[in-house]
């Protein structure tokens, strides 16, 4: 009903406006997936790969926006047909709008009705944002107004609830956040200083008779950022009301009622050719879901805050196989395997031999170097009942990941650059996955581009992974052809040929095709894909080993 | 509901305009200054490209790297601007400033953390590049491999 009303709304203004000459805008994005048997290619258990039962499956997105003067209107069409590619949230079903928003905007003031996107601060307590490869769309539905008097002041309160699937969640968000500008009210000239607040409020009812928790769960936050010339820093706080802790899906644990907190440091330095940053992030039972039970769903649903890893991105296959993921929860469930948040950070330093210099020769050559830890939180952790624990604020426990990692790029003349990778990676699986084991890799990448004149080019990257345990060694190349700036080929494969389990010693091929003109991008490939988790900026999808033919379109007018 | 898509595609699809400006998003730069894409961005015939990357995608650093060196030649035959418009969220934003100063490069820089932008011109992938003239988007190339700097460059001095 919403719906409709919405879109008599648009209709309206629409004829409103007629005489006024607006503008149309938008997307179209489509990825299907045709999924094959591949009888050679057997899972953990030994059983073939086989299609799902519907073969066909594509995930589609039609945005459309409408702006005119002050006011922007806006719906996306989303369709799942047959169904939505492998491991999606099944509430991804069929043919629906999935977001419609209009919204009025000036110098001072901008207020959105309908779906809206939004962050605070660092995202650690509310960040609703929309990714297509992992699933995640969890804009909220509702109303926001943004009030900006000045320059230096802005305050943003915002009301909805959360999209799940098609439909919202029960749980009602409530917020508000205000930045201030203090360099500018005080004048400071050299220096940038910016401070903020915010607080996110979540009601949700729940079936528990005699909760001993609120339905109300508060969180608090505040930041600083500073900057003078090539210096700056900058630090968040964030703090989560008591509220019922859920160790196992679909429990929560009336008797195990806690608060939850983080802490962000970030200090760098930087001026041309030469740059260092470190992070440090210690978070304590911080996860936060616009409905309690949703928390360790495998889909990302319903997701209220951001708590990316900050861990190096790598761009090679095989460093992105064992990648960490950030731990915020709470599970106290069993001796071996407690844990209640992490602490950890990472170090970055980049720094450019000029040209002309003897290492930088006549192109220069550009070095970064990158290195992360996290462990678990030490303290006191009592399994059985009644189940509590308690936390040492700047104290280590079990390490869970760490990562060393050192990059050379150089530039060679007009036709070559090469740029050379060292990773060298500890994974503690147990921890990080709640399954069993640990892992220790070395690393080894390079890469090549040549170009045979102006527009032709091949880039060639090839790896190599030493692991000393789980799957254990790994191979993959890579060879991309750039006929012309629209049309490139690739081939790839990754061999996991040191597996133990000769049946297991799979060859994840692919090949495929990709033509871009304009704001169009085309791309048709076949190959295996590797099973285990696809991860976008440090928040992951688990996706099963599967074999076919993949075809996307994207477009933008 | 499905009917109803389909009537909302052809009415849309009627009023379809090839004129496509810029939407009206405030991003702040590397010192935390707000701007206005539409308002900030708009001297009377400037050429002002907005290459959108992020420090994990490998292929816009190449770009911004190449396009780096060549921008002093650029500028002198034409009159534009670069904006490099980061994509990067909360996870990497910090490792934006280190990474640009450590490479030198010249251009300014905008950060699109929760990528509004991105998401208001439905780009998918990055690199993506819109070219903006008088309020009005004139060119925009998807992807790159070596070679779309010069490319590009043929394309600018044509507007």
């Amino acid at each position: 009903m919403n719906k409709k009303i919405f879109l008599g709304f648009i209709l309206i203004t629409f004829n409103l406006f007629s005489q006024e000459k607006g503008v149309f805008s938008g997307g179209f994005e489509s990825n299907a997936q045709w999924y094959l048997n591949d009888p050679c290619f057997l899972d953990e258990f030994y059983n073939p790969v086989s299609h799902p039962e519907n073969p066909l499956r594509s995930n589609s997105y039609l945005l459309l926006n409408y702006k005119i003067k002050n006011w922007s209107f806006g719906i996306q069409g989303e369709s799942y047909l047959q169904d939505a590619l492998l491991n999606y949230n099944p509430k991804y079903e069929n043919v629906n709008i999935g977001t419609y928003f209009a919204q009025y905007k000036n110098e001072k003031i901008d207020v959105t009705a309908g779906y809206f996107y939004e962050q605070f601060g660092s995202g650690l307590l509310l960040r609703t944002w929309e990714d297509r490869a992992l699933g995640i769309n969890n804009s909220l539905r509702g109303i926001r107004f943004i009030y900006k008097p000045t320059n230096y002041f802005t305050l943003k309160t915002l009301y909805g609830q959360q999209r799940t699937g098609f439909d919202v969640s029960k749980g009602k968000i409530f917020g508000a956040d205000l930045e201030l500008a203090l360099s500018d009210v005080l004048k400071m000239e050299n220096s940038d200083l910016t401070i903020g607040f915010n607080s996110v409020g979540r009601y949700e009812k729940t079936d528990i008779v005699d909760p001993n928790f609120d339905k109300l769960t508060m969180t608090y936050g505040g930041r600083v950022n500073y900057s003078h010339s090539s210096f700056y820093i900058s630090s968040e706080f964030d703090y989560k009301s008591k509220d019922a802790v859920v160790q196992v899906r679909n429990q929560i644990d009336n008797n195990l009622i806690k608060s939850g907190n983080a802490l962000l440091l970030n200090v760098g330095y930087s001026k041309k050719g030469f740059g260092v940053d470190g992070t440090f992030r210690r978070l304590e039972n911080m996860s936060f879901y616009s409905e309690r039970l949703a928390k360790g769903n495998q889909y990302n649903d319903m997701i209220l805050n951001y708590v990316p890893s900050l861990t190096k991105q790598h761009h090679y296959n095989l460093a992105n196989i064992y990648v960490y993921q950030a731990q915020p929860n709470v599970i106290i469930n069993d001796a071996s395997l407690v844990k209640a948040g992490e602490i950890g950070g990472q170090i970055d330093l980049f720094y450019n031999f000029k040209k002309g210099s003897k290492i930088g020769g006549k192109y220069g050559t550009k070095v970064a170097v990158n290195y992360s830890q996290y462990h678990g939180l030490a303290g006191t952790f009592y399994i059985y009942s009644p189940q509590d624990y308690s936390t040492e604020f700047l104290s280590f426990g079990k390490k869970y990941f760490s990562d060393a990692n050192l990059e050379i790029t150089k530039k060679w003349d007009e036709k070559w650059q090469t740029v050379f990778t060292y990773i060298n990676q500890y994974y503690n699986k147990k921890f990080v996955e709640e399954t069993y084991g640990e892992v220790k890799t070395n690393i080894i990448g390079a890469e090549a581009i040549y170009k045979f004149n102006p527009t032709h080019s091949v880039r060639t990257q090839a790896e190599h992974m030493w692991a000393n345990s789980d799957k254990k060694n790994w191979a993959a190349l890579l060879a991309e052809f750039n006929f012309g700036t629209k049309y490139t080929f690739y081939v790839s494969d990754l061999y996991n040929y040191g597996n133990e389990d000769s049946r297991l010693r799979h060859h994840y091929f692919s090949v495929g095709n990709s033509f871009r003109y304009k704001s169009t991008r085309l791309s048709l490939a076949y190959g295996r894909q590797r099973g285990g988790l696809v991860c976008v900026g440090g928040v992951c999808r688990f996706v099963p080993e599967s074999t076919g033919f993949s075809f996307s379109i994207n477009t933008s007018f | 509901m499905k009917k109803l898509i389909t009537i909302l595609i052809c009415l849309f699809g009627l009023f379809l305009n090839a004129q496509t400006q810029m939407p009206n998003v405030s991003l702040t730069d590397l010192e935390g200054k707000k701007l206005s894409i539409t308002n900030d961005f708009n001297e009377k015939d400037k050429i002002y490209v907005f290459s959108f990357w992020a420090t994990w995608c490998t292929p816009c650093i190449n770009e911004l790297d190449e396009m780096n060196d060549v921008l002093a030649d650029w500028k002198k035959e034409l009159n534009l601007e670069v904006i490099a418009v980061a994509t990067d969220d909360s996870r990497t934003q910090k490792r934006i400033k280190p990474l640009v100063n450590g490479k030198g490069w010249e251009y300014k820089i905008l950060l699109d953390s929760n990528q509004d932008l991105k998401r208001a011109l439905s780009i998918v992938n990055i690199p993506y590049t819109v070219v903006v003239k008088n309020g009005v988007i004139v060119h925009i190339q998807n992807g790159y491999v070596p070679g779309s700097e010069n490319e590009l460059y043929q394309k600018l001095k044509s507007l």
